[in-house]
């Protein structure tokens, strides 16, 4: 591999820290359909082949609990010689058919109606509040996926929120300070390292550096001293960083996203 | 004899073993006379009767086939998406180059009593050490397995106490254990050769996952004033290992939901494996499953 050669930066060109704020996904990702139907095909072999499940561990024997649980237990069809069985004999260990998966069925008990300690679990809806009302400002959209932070320049459009750096600090530092310069103290965030993951070089001689990271907890809003510069916000997937960039811009910063 | 180094020059190359430590009183035979090199044969593999042994274990037609991507894997995703890049980003350096690893050394040549003497070891380490290379995108860490083990120290007295050790470990992790057996007679410790003394089992994939998870977010945090992995543990090459008393053992769900079952529980080593080069790599990799490192002595270490 060849090593760069060395460059000088003269003083008057202008380094920018820019910064790759993300929010990493919530949920896991949609499986396809193929990952999904492979899954479903080995985990109904992983069943097939799955140890009998071991009732006298769990119930005692002549307790009150294993006689409600052995009620509730579906009965596999018994051996017989005079009969004849077209899918194979019946082949029962421990009261479980072999060659089947084994059901377990769990007695209900009385009190679960009225108990709140064991009410059914309510899943939300991956679809969010903000999804419907296509809000790209917050943060609780598109839970799957990872969202970026952008912000709309009134001079230069939108693009990932950039700082000047002065001399005295590094370029993990101006980013972090400029972040909460114009959007607020009420942010936590992670610098994943004082690294840059990229740098793209402009006509003009500037440099950009991209820092990375990731947004913990609080909220990104713009403060009044700052709404003379930026007009807008948006926490955007990768697709939505694509059709607001531009493809130019984003072939030299595609590469730093994930979806 | 040309018809029998004909027929064995059409055996596939499963039949054949190279070992010859543990087949060395089995029938072997010669692809090329003259004869210097035997190649041993496995019979269970010639034999018409088994066609099912001659499957590897990962081959759906072998009997000991077991599934593996049977669900979706919440650890693994949360890893291909965010850490491993994070995981590039922090392990970067600027100009890294192969770091080399303690080596044996040559003799110098002055004696010719050195001829085919095994070279010298290394100064400052009994083996020789791997090289550490420089993290590009083939060799970002990542979680290989995680191997738990419990030694039960009353077991010398009542080699019953290994069964519900082995049936503790596959309550929390749903693989089958093994139990483990002392190798040597030690006296002072009352201990005998061949005796049951514990159990251990090796999880990957799914289990692994579902272990750490349940490690990091419900058993962890439960522990009162826990202060984290010491920054002691380490074994140079990427293992981090940590311990759980038959106490904490208790705040595992498989357990706390089921507390009549358990008179007596057992503590636990957890050895987690990284693919990682150095301890701190596997540190940076542990840490962000949210297992805390506690750094209070961390200038003594």
């Amino acid at each position: 591999m060849s090593t760069p050669a060395k460059r000088v930066v003269s003083k008057g060109v202008p380094i920018r820290a820019n910064l790759i704020l993300s929010r990493i996904p919530i949920v896991v990702p949609e499986e396809t359909k193929i990952e999904k139907q492979y899954r479903q095909y080995q985990n109904a072999l992983e069943r097939r082949l799955m140890w009998t499940f071991p009732a006298y561990h769990y119930f005692k024997k002549g307790t009150l609990s294993e006689h409600k649980f052995l009620s509730v237990q579906k009965k596999p069809i018994t051996n017989n010689p005079n009969v004849w069985f077209p899918k194979g004999v019946p082949d029962i260990q421990h009261g479980r058919e072999r060659s089947k998966a084994q059901e377990v069925i769990l007695p209900k008990s009385e009190t679960s109606d009225d108990s709140n300690i064991t009410r059914p679990v309510e899943k939300n809806s991956i679809v969010t509040e903000a999804d419907k009302a296509g809000d790209k400002s917050s943060l609780e959209r598109q839970l799957r996926k990872t969202l970026y932070l952008l912000v709309n320049y009134k001079k230069g459009g939108w693009s990932f929120p950039k700082f000047d750096i002065d001399e005295s600090r590094s370029l993990d530092l101006t980013a972090e300070n400029g972040l909460r310069k114009i959007g607020g103290e009420n942010i936590n965030t992670w610098t994943v390292s004082k690294k840059p993951v990229g740098a793209i070089e402009s006509k003009d001689g500037s440099l950009d550096f991209f820092i990375k990271s990731h947004i913990l907890a609080g909220k990104f809003d713009i403060v009044k001293e700052s709404k003379g510069d930026i007009g807008e916000y948006a926490w955007l997937t990768k697709t939505e960083i694509q059709e607001k960039l531009g493809d130019d811009y984003f072939s030299q910063t595609g590469y730093m996203l994930t979806e | 004899m040309l018809s029998n180094v004909r027929s064995a020059r059409t055996l596939p190359s499963t039949l054949r073993s190279f070992s010859t430590s543990q087949h060395s009183y089995k029938a072997a035979c010669s692809i090329v006379p003259p004869v210097h090199h035997l190649v041993k044969i496995d019979k269970s593999k010639l034999t018409p009767r088994f066609p099912g042994l001659k499957y590897e274990k990962d081959d759906i037609r072998s009997p000991a086939y077991r599934p593996t991507d049977t669900r979706q894997d919440r650890l693994q995703e949360h890893y291909l998406n965010t850490l491993q890049s994070d995981l590039l980003l922090i392990n970067y350096r600027h100009k890294a180059e192969t770091k080399e690893g303690l080596k044996n050394r040559p003799w110098d040549g002055t004696s010719p009593y050195q001829l085919n003497r095994p070279m010298k070891k290394p100064r400052g380490s009994k083996s020789q050490l791997p090289d550490i290379r420089p993290t590009k995108w083939n060799n970002i860490p990542e979680l290989e397995s995680v191997t738990i083990n419990t030694y039960v120290r009353e077991a010398r007295e009542n080699e019953m106490l290994t069964i519900s050790a082995a049936l503790q470990l596959q309550q929390l992790t749903g693989c089958k254990p093994k139990v483990v057996y002392s190798k040597s007679d030690v006296p002072n410790w009352k201990i005998r050769k061949g005796h049951a003394m514990g159990a251990k089992v090796t999880i990957t994939g799914y289990e692994m996952s579902q272990f750490l998870n349940t490690l990091s977010e419900i058993v962890l945090p439960r522990i009162r004033e826990y202060k984290g992995i010491s920054m002691s543990s380490g074994d140079r090459f990427g293992g981090i290992s940590l311990g759980l008393t038959e106490e904490e053992v208790k705040f595992f769900p498989e357990i706390d939901l089921n507390q009549d079952l358990w008179p007596k529980t057992f503590g636990i080593h957890i050895n987690i494996n990284t693919t990682a080069q150095t301890t701190e790599q596997a540190r940076t990799l542990i840490s962000s499953l949210q297992i805390p490192f506690n750094t209070e002595n961390a200038q003594r270490m």
